[in-house]
């Protein structure tokens, strides 16, 4: 069991240019024993180049990885108490099911009966059990899989698991049950489970902590609760959830937030710059409604498309060029042309230059997400 | 019924080649080796099967195919194993790697033929350096080329100085072609090099493995130029092989009948045999 600590981490794969392209910018992250995290983010943002230093594989240009408070940075992989899923199956393709298993705990010079009890264990939990001697290159690619992510439960010294987006090659219907037995395994062995994914379901169902990535820098890091109802960055508002956030261009004058087709009242608890004056008005689409009052605070516009979603439809208003998204049940009934929309204020997230204005009651606002240097931020 | 139009006659000279080179000799050696033709009586007449007979009579023949087998076989497993190993030490990155690798293939830009004069000049029991630098060691010199033994070894040697890089390069661009992620799977599960190599790498290797060892295979199959410069299949008949023999017999001898028999026995034995090898290596390496 280990709490695996970030310290200062930057990573660059051309070390020798002189104006190296950072993968991975200078960050601090904290991962807690026995949480699970899933890292999400665009491709080639810096996800698999986290994971990859965080087993070894990849040695950071600076920085360091602590494990339980102890520098680990220069130890081999093969000495990390980690274990390692890849996006595609790795089997040794000579071996059978159960000697794949047991691999780990040969190269680690295991007694044979304690080996044969660690793979029967495992084998049990993975739904391996009546395939043990069957040749591992044989089996469907899901099962390929389970064999990869046995490799690393069958050893008793792994205390965090790293996934690099485990579930490509698996079957849609698969994917949930396996990520159920994720969890059951998380919650069985107490182990720190790191997932590195770009499909935000994924990352939703399967994690308690989110960490959202771009570009190499960590832009947001909480519940998937916090990520949904309070972005701190419009790319993360963008980010999650579909359809994404909208963001509506507003300038602030007079004490209200004039937009296009209306005026909004600035949200309770939201102090705003005195230097600010263009701001960006967030709403999730499901929060957004058809309203009959014509008061300042609702905004008028014209439906413009209606997408059926089966268990929803979105729909698509245009109010002065602006577009605004709602996502409303299927039996709603959707007005003609001209239509009145009211954006509920405790669901209004407020952006200057992208990043939240808090309110007073937010507990975990990062005024300024990704400053270097900072002290290490606990998460989850 | 094949309808013709213009489009086949595109095939015409394709077709025109195929029948030149390959159909029609085939056939005509077929007709020969029913045939006494030789330096005396030159002709197709028609003795029937005796060219048969007397080859299943001829131990020479024989002694030179089994021989044929061990040298072809025994080079081709040295080179294998020479050219993984080179191979896996330019793989990973060394100083030096572009010169290196370069440097290994240099053997096998040379002329074979050439190359065995050389040889036959390094290896020559008097004069050659060979023995000086054997002696130099303070062995007794060696009779390289003088004793059926050491000459069968002499051609190996030379057959795989000349052919190892060839092994090298396939063997090197199948290694430059496999995935990374076995490698980091392996490193976690805390595979030393030892199991690395035999977990990992060989298996990932097989179908090149495979590959690389058939078309040593069918190149050694026809070895036949190093014999005839570098010891003429002697001493006695200790080097010689299934195609010096049959080119003693041909175009030495002239027994033109006898020599066409002997060729097309030799085809049909190494079709058969080299597709036995193929399905056996396939089978047991490549099986994915």
């Amino acid at each position: 069991m280990a709490t695996i600590e970030l310290s200062r981490i930057a990573h660059t794969y051309e070390p020798d240019s002189d104006e190296p392209v950072y993968a991975l910018k200078e960050l601090n992250l904290v991962w807690n024993d026995g949480g699970t995290y899933a890292l999400l983010g665009p491709s080639g943002c810096g996800k698999t180049t986290m994971l990859n230093i965080i087993s070894g594989l990849i040695r950071p240009s600076r920085g360091n990885v602590l494990f339980d408070g102890v520098d680990f940075t220069d130890l081999p992989t093969s000495k990390r108490n980690i274990a390692q899923v890849f996006q595609f199956p790795v089997i040794y393709t000579l071996m059978t099911v159960e000697e794949n298993l047991e691999f780990p705990l040969v190269c680690r010079r295991m007694p044979k009966k304690e080996r044969s009890r660690r793979v029967r264990e495992v084998a049990e939990l993975l739904n391996l059990r009546d395939k043990l001697k069957r040749p591992a290159r044989k089996l469907a690619p899901d099962d390929k899989q389970m064999i990869s992510l046995g490799r690393g439960l069958v050893r008793n010294d792994v205390s965090a698991l790293l996934m690099d987006e485990p579930l490509t090659v698996i079957d849609p219907q698969l994917k949930f049950e396996i990520r159920r037995k994720l969890k059951q395994i998380n919650e069985h062995y107490g182990l720190t489970m790191v997932y590195v994914t770009h499909d935000q379901n994924e990352a939703m169902t399967f994690a308690d902590t989110i960490v959202v990535m771009n570009d190499g820098e960590v832009i947001q890091a909480g519940t998937p609760q916090e990520l949904y109802n309070r972005p701190e960055t419009t790319y993360v508002g963008y980010f999650i959830g579909s359809p994404a956030m909208n963001l509506i261009d507003s300038r602030y004058v007079d004490g209200r937030l004039e937009t296009a087709g209306g005026s909004l009242p600035v949200p309770e608890g939201v102090s705003i710059p005195p230097d600010v004056q263009t701001l960006q008005v967030g709403i999730r689409p499901k929060y957004v409604r058809f309203t009959d009052a014509t008061t300042p605070e609702t905004l008028s516009g014209q439906v413009n498309m209606v997408q059926e979603l089966g268990n929803s439809r979105v729909v698509t208003v245009e109010i002065n060029g602006e577009k605004i998204r709602m996502k409303l049940s299927p039996d709603t009934t959707i007005p003609e042309r001209e239509v009145r929309l009211s954006l509920p204020e405790e669901h209004i997230c407020l952006y200057a230059d992208g990043v939240l204005l808090c309110r007073d009651e937010d507990n975990v606002c990062l005024s300024v997400p990704h400053q270097p240097g900072s002290e290490a931020e606990p998460m989850g | 019924m094949l309808k013709l139009n213009h489009k086949h006659f595109f095939l015409l000279p394709g077709l025109i080649v195929l029948v030149a080179i390959i159909i029609f000799p085939l056939l005509f050696t077929l007709r020969v080796s029913f045939s006494s033709w030789d330096v005396v009586k030159p002709g197709l007449d028609w003795i029937g099967g005796k060219n048969y007979v007397r080859l299943f009579e001829d131990m020479r023949f024989w002694e030179a195919l089994s021989r044929l087998s061990l040298m072809a076989v025994g080079s081709v497993l040295i080179q294998y194993i020479i050219g993984f190993g080179l191979a896996l030490l330019v793989w990973r990155d060394i100083i030096l790697k572009r010169f290196v690798r370069v440097l290994f293939l240099v053997p096998m830009m040379t002329t074979p033929v050439i190359m065995s004069v050389i040889w036959r000049t390094i290896l020559h029991e008097s004069l050659g350096p060979a023995n000086d630098i054997v002696q130099v060691l303070g062995f007794e010199p060696l009779n390289w080329l003088s004793t059926g033994g050491m000459a069968v070894l002499s051609v190996i040697l030379v057959e795989v100085w000349q052919w190892t890089p060839f092994m090298f390069l396939l063997l090197l661009a199948g290694l430059l072609s496999l995935p990374d992620e076995p490698y980091m799977a392996a490193a976690i599960d805390g595979a030393g090099a030892f199991r690395t190599f035999f977990s990992v790498t060989f298996p990932l290797m097989a179908p090149i493995s495979v590959g690389a060892l058939l078309i040593r295979l069918i190149e050694a199959s026809k070895l036949m130029e190093t014999v005839y410069v570098l010891t003429s299949g002697g001493p006695g008949t200790a080097t010689e092989t299934s195609s010096y023999y049959i080119y003693i017999r041909g175009l030495r001898d002239y027994q033109i009948g006898y020599a066409a028999s002997l060729s097309l026995t030799y085809l049909v034995i190494m079709i058969i045999s080299l597709t036995i090898i193929a399905k056996v290596l396939t089978y047991k390496m490549a099986r994915d």
